[in-house]
């Protein structure tokens, strides 16, 4: 029924991009060395208490903010979602969240777990100088919310 | 400096960069009117009432009429692996009024002369460069690890628009029509409309379709597939490696 006026005549342009990173990657982990209290979900939906300590250079031109800023607390189906950024002369060098929810939808805690916002070997000539995030809605809307509030408090 | 304005709608949170007090006024007010249109939600909106048998589409305001046409011209597009239906029938034309209110919003933010960025549920839309110097980069999620960013997306013009769909994708507007080949699509290309119905699409077909709509249509896409595979058309394949030059 559906019309498909090229099948086997077009040479696509997509291909298969080999990657190395697929399931054996192990992203370094690294610890954060705050334990954070578990339980206190925000009421709401919306935003919970964010505390942010960073500094921001007076240079004029590319930004050179430093310090972590911490995004709101995003409400999902599943439970409260929060992420931490370090921001390292305005580069984020290291994500951790706070709140997440397993794959099954229980809320769990990962504070003991952080993982890198950066795939080292796949981008370690690029460094996170992001202004803004994309991600899937519904496993990630939380998430890419919360990244996206604690961008938006460092002023990448 | 942080010029960073945010406010939530359509159940999530947009950010503004760029815009004066005015602009992100009226840009609110574009959103809260599409809100208001077209939400499922709210029983009040208009297509709530078409969807409980209230109004009839014909009887719909002509910007709501023209919306339903764009959905369905899309759907054509795709081969329908993008629908205005629900799966019961119900005209629901969410998968594209959150790219259609970035649009306008994008269009009053372009009366300033300033560069702009709009970010809406993780679909963004720029102007110009980040502060004036490098382009405006977006991080991709990678789906298997959502705490990692796997890719960065500098937008530079024509292509002004990003836009990522996913498998679990709340059902409302995602219907697969076969077995799940991508759990997740990045899509770049040069407006957020084109960008956000096409990595609903791509999630929802099969590699035939994404191998259609990346001849058809000008767009780069990255796309993860269930099985592992990551897929990349040329201009997408700098996001994830690097290659890329680095920015000054």
């Amino acid at each position: 029924m559906r019309a498909r006026a090229v099948v086997g005549g077009i040479v696509s342009s997509i291909a298969v991009l080999v990657i190395g990173w697929q399931l054996g990657g192990q992203p370094a982990v690294t610890a954060p060395s705050q334990s954070t209290t578990s339980g206190s979900s925000a009421s709401g939906s919306g935003s919970s208490g964010s505390g942010s300590s960073g500094s921001t250079a007076s240079g004029t031109g590319g930004s050179s903010v430093s310090g972590t800023f911490t995004g709101d607390a995003t409400q999902t189906r599943y439970g409260p979602v929060q992420v931490r950024i370090t921001v390292a002369g305005g580069k984020i060098t290291d994500v951790t969240a706070l709140q997440l929810t397993d794959h099954d939808g229980r809320s769990v805690q990962i504070s003991q777990q952080a993982a890198p916002i950066l795939r080292q070997e796949a981008l370690a000539a690029q460094s996170a100088s992001i202004q803004a995030v994309s991600g899937a809605t519904f496993t990630s809307e939380g998430y890419t919310t919360s990244l996206q509030s604690a961008i938006d408090k460092a002023g990448l | 400096m942080n010029d960073v304005l945010t406010f939530e709608t359509m159940g999530t949170v947009v950010s503004l960069r760029g815009a004066t007090a005015a602009a992100a006024s009226e840009v609110r007010a574009v959103f809260a009117g599409y809100d208001h249109r077209y939400s499922l939600y709210d029983p009040s909106s208009v297509l709530s009432r078409v969807a409980d048998g209230t109004i009839r589409l014909p009887d719909t305001p002509e910007q709501v009429r023209d919306v339903y046409a764009l959905a369905l011209d899309w759907r054509e597009r795709t081969g329908g692996a993008f629908t205005p239906h629900r799966p019961d029938g119900a005209v629901d034309l969410s998968g594209v009024v959150k790219a259609l209110a970035i649009r306008d919003a994008g269009a009053v933010l372009d009366e300033a002369d300033v560069d702009w960025m709009i970010s809406a549920g993780g679909d963004v839309l720029v102007r110009g460069m980040h502060r004036g110097v490098e382009p405006w980069s977006v991080g991709v999620v990678d789906p298997a690890h959502r705490d990692t960013i796997v890719g960065v997306v500098r937008l530079d013009a024509p292509r002004r628009a990003v836009a990522t769909s996913g498998t679990a994708e709340r059902g409302e507007h995602i219907w697969r029509r076969t077995a799940p080949t991508f759990v997740q699509a990045t899509v770049v290309a040069d407006d957020v409309v084109t960008a956000d119905v096409l990595a609903t699409a791509i999630v929802a077909g099969d590699e035939e379709d994404l191998g259609r709509f990346t001849s058809d249509v000008d767009v780069d896409v990255l796309a993860f597939g269930a099985d592992g595979r990551v897929w990349a058309t040329p201009g997408a394949t700098s996001w994830v490696t690097a290659g890329a030059a680095p920015v000054p």
